[in-house]
């Protein structure tokens, strides 16, 4: 155990704080529609262009070839200095990228890795379903294989960015007669492919970046298929385990943030209650217990590359504080929370507010979740 | 930058977790815990021959030359194995000893010969040359010495320099309290909080004895609910159990991830150890105090018992929130310090 940091991952760490407060955007981004597409991808590029895009993706496919570590001292950086969320341009860097680098081809390596780093496309999540929620692997959305081609028939919802997305991670069920886990395949989708229907989705927070995507007799090319047909679960869970591992770090960093602008508001409205600063004293402990957690799950990675369901106590932990958190601003603004709008140095608390309803759902449940860490950590019983 | 044991960290923790097994069963640390005083001197000495107390100090005091991190995993075991007897208060009391330059002492301390056990007293008290306080002893019975660790610095004093000594019953049976007066006490040696943050690495090394009961909790329930069988399968497959214990593990991790980074930081000076110290004091006493609570609830009735070992984990969970600083005072040392910076440079 040490906490030694190279002096190259200290330089780079300068590097990337100087480099990230003369380049990163300061206007706000925009909510949603092309606007933020635009706004999204034209960041990206701008990362690439300076060579800030895939950290740890191989140098081949347009990465740095740099450690995880690196990686995650970017992000780190990066949510500081509260620059906009990664939101459209997760799936691609963190979901769909890690997972093409892992079990990908070579053809779809160096067909897609580049673009997604160039920030030339969007990429969406397409797993669960209407009646998929948790129990993922019963998914219905069927893929018939013709000549060459899959026809996918069906439909997928929860899909973030689906509108603006320009591919898609699809998970297909190609055999109906096997097992449910064993009939599934992990598949490409161009989401501009004709009989693809798009309909957005308002949230509790309300926003309309989520969607349910419709395909009638969708054809993708069988060059799509990631893994063999019918392995796609383990595809798909490797692409949660990358999900559920380091990929939050810049949400982790920023609850951080958020605790410290709590803090000040709470000083600045005067609040002397002893409960609510208890409150506030304990998020910041776990907050620094979260980042320790990510260290961990760096060092871990070092030993066992392939992210293991040590993920989902990281995932679970985070949910739960950052909903902790969030509802603690509710009681420190006080008859505030009923008025939208900003207040102290923090943008949007009701939005956060809101939107962290979701951290216990996106991603796999916080109860399944437990199941996860009970059955694959302890080793208790299904 | 590595947060989880190195392969000889890892065997040293598996040594003392395998000596503890054999030296300190449960039966025997409940035979302990029946005695006037719960240390086991024939164990004590072998742990003396072991190096234990003085793991954490430099070789040319007679130590062992590891760190902070080192003695955080010695710790994590005495806290797994509800070893009972003043270790903490005695590593500490090795440490003030050689840092005031008083060799003899420190020799002694490690050697295992002379014994020290923890005073605590109100956080307005400090360490002095002379003590005058009201105190709190923990585990002080037969010991020679007893350490006084305040923000001021730390100090050891003769256990028979006190006056009005009362024995108290404890909550935790394997824990000797009294309560004492110390009036004009003349200190043995004293240490500047400066030279060395002794208040600090005890805070550290009662969360790494914590994170050892919040472990143990959660494999004592895990284990009990793969073997429980209720309505003809075990209760682990039910979710309201298997959640509890799955509590258990995110709490224990975030924990132990939390200590060692504190216990890292500390050793290694940065400004942000105060910061890391008091957040691992609060998780990890809170993970202990909750685990524990889950672990005799999860065993029903059986949990209940005094004959089975769930309790002593729910009392000895108390003994560590209280030492060195209990949750409200971290707290609001929390709120106090500025916030930690990111990344560890």
């Amino acid at each position: 155990m040490d906490l030694n940091v190279s002096p190259a991952d200290v330089e780079f760490r300068d590097e990337v704080r100087t480099w990230l407060h003369e380049h990163g955007p300061a206007e706000p981004r925009p909510r949603g529609g092309r606007a933020m597409r635009e706004f999204d991808v034209a960041w990206q590029r701008t990362q690439y262009d300076a060579g800030w895009a895939g950290i740890n993706w191989p140098v081949e496919f347009g990465g740095r070839g740099l450690s995880l570590l690196q990686q995650v001292i970017w992000y780190e950086e990066y949510a500081t200095l509260g620059l906009p969320g990664i939101d459209s341009c997760f799936v691609g860097n963190s979901h769909a990228g890690p997972t093409l680098i892992s079990r990908g081809n070579e053809q779809q390596k160096s067909f897609h890795l580049p673009k997604i780093l160039r920030g030339e496309v969007i990429w969406a999540q397409g797993f669960s379903e209407p009646e998929a929620g948790s129990d993922l692997a019963s998914l219905q959305t069927r893929a018939e294989v013709d000549g060459d081609e899959l026809v996918v028939t069906g439909q997928k919802v929860w899909t973030s960015y689906a509108d603006l997305a320009d591919w898609q991670e699809l998970l297909v069920r190609t055999d109906r007669d096997a097992a449910k886990h064993k009939g599934i395949t992990w598949v490409i989708c161009d989401m501009r492919s004709p009989g693809v229907d798009v309909r957005p989705l308002q949230t509790m927070e309300g926003e309309h970046d989520f969607a349910e995507v419709f395909y009638d007799e969708v054809r993708i090319p069988l060059t799509n298929v990631v893994g063999a047909i019918n392995d796609g679960w383990s595809v798909a869970m490797s692409t949660l385990s990358f999900e559920r591992g380091t990929a939050f770090t810049a949400s982790q960093t920023k609850l951080a943030e958020t605790v410290e602008q709590l803090i000040e508001l709470a000083h600045q409205r005067g609040i002397a209650d002893d409960e609510v600063a208890r409150n506030l004293a304990t998020a910041r402990a776990e907050v620094a217990a979260l980042g320790a957690m990510t260290y961990a799950g760096v060092s871990r990675n070092l030993r066992q590359p392939e992210p293991g369901p040590e993920g989902s106590i990281l995932k679970l932990f985070y949910a739960e504080l950052s909903q902790r958190v969030y509802r603690l601003a509710m009681d420190v603004l006080g008859p505030e929370q009923l008025r939208l709008g900003a207040a102290g140095t923090h943008p949007d608390w009701h939005h956060d507010y809101l939107l962290s309803y979701s951290f216990s759902i996106g991603g796999g449940t916080s109860e399944i979740m437990r199941n996860i860490i009970g059955e694959r950590v302890l080793g208790l019983p299904r | 930058m590595d947060l989880l044991p190195s392969a000889e960290q890892a065997e040293i923790a598996a040594s003392i977790a395998s000596f503890l097994g054999k030296e300190l069963p449960m039966t025997r640390v409940r035979e302990l815990g029946a005695q006037p005083s719960s240390r086991d001197a024939a164990t004590w000495r072998t742990c003396a021959e072991l190096g234990w107390f003085g793991l954490g100090l430099p070789e040319q005091a007679g130590g062992v030359g590891y760190g902070l991190a080192e003695e955080a995993l010695l710790f994590r075991e005495i806290g797994r194995f509800l070893a009972p007897g003043p270790f903490l208060a005695t590593v500490l009391g090795a440490r003030v000893a050689a840092a005031a330059g008083a060799h003899d002492l420190a020799a002694a301390i490690v050697a295992g010969s002379t014994v020290v056990g923890s005073a605590e007293a109100d956080r307005s008290v400090a360490a002095d040359s002379v003590l005058a306080a009201d105190l709190d002893l923990y585990d002080a019975v037969d010991a020679d010495l007893v350490l006084l660790a305040t923000d001021a610095g730390a100090a050891l004093y003769e256990t028979s320099a006190f006056s009005n000594v009362v024995a108290h019953e404890c909550i935790d049976p394997l824990t000797r309290v009294a309560t004492a007066r110390a009036e004009g006490v003349p200190a043995v040696v004293v240490v500047p909080s400066e030279s060395e943050a002794v208040y600090r690495r005890g805070a550290v090394l009662v969360a790494a004895m914590a994170c050892g009961l919040a472990e143990q909790a959660r494999d004592l329930s895990a284990e009990h609910a793969r073997t429980r069988v209720q309505f003809g399968k075990p209760i682990g497959v039910n979710q309201a159990v298997k959640h509890a214990c799955t509590d258990m593990a995110v709490r224990a991790e975030a924990a132990t991830c939390q200590t060692f980074y504190a216990a890292l930081t500390l050793d290694g000076g940065s400004v942000d150890a105060p910061f890391h110290v008091a957040s691992a004091k609060v998780v990890a006493t809170n993970a202990a105090t909750l685990n524990a609570r889950a672990a005799v609830q999860v065993h029903g009735g059986m949990g209940f018992t005094w004959e089975h070992d769930a309790h002593l984990l729910v009392k000895r969970a108390h003994v560590v929130s209280v030492l060195f600083g209990d949750r409200r005072e971290h707290l609001a040392r929390l709120l106090a310090l500025p916030p930690a910076q990111r990344g560890w440079a």
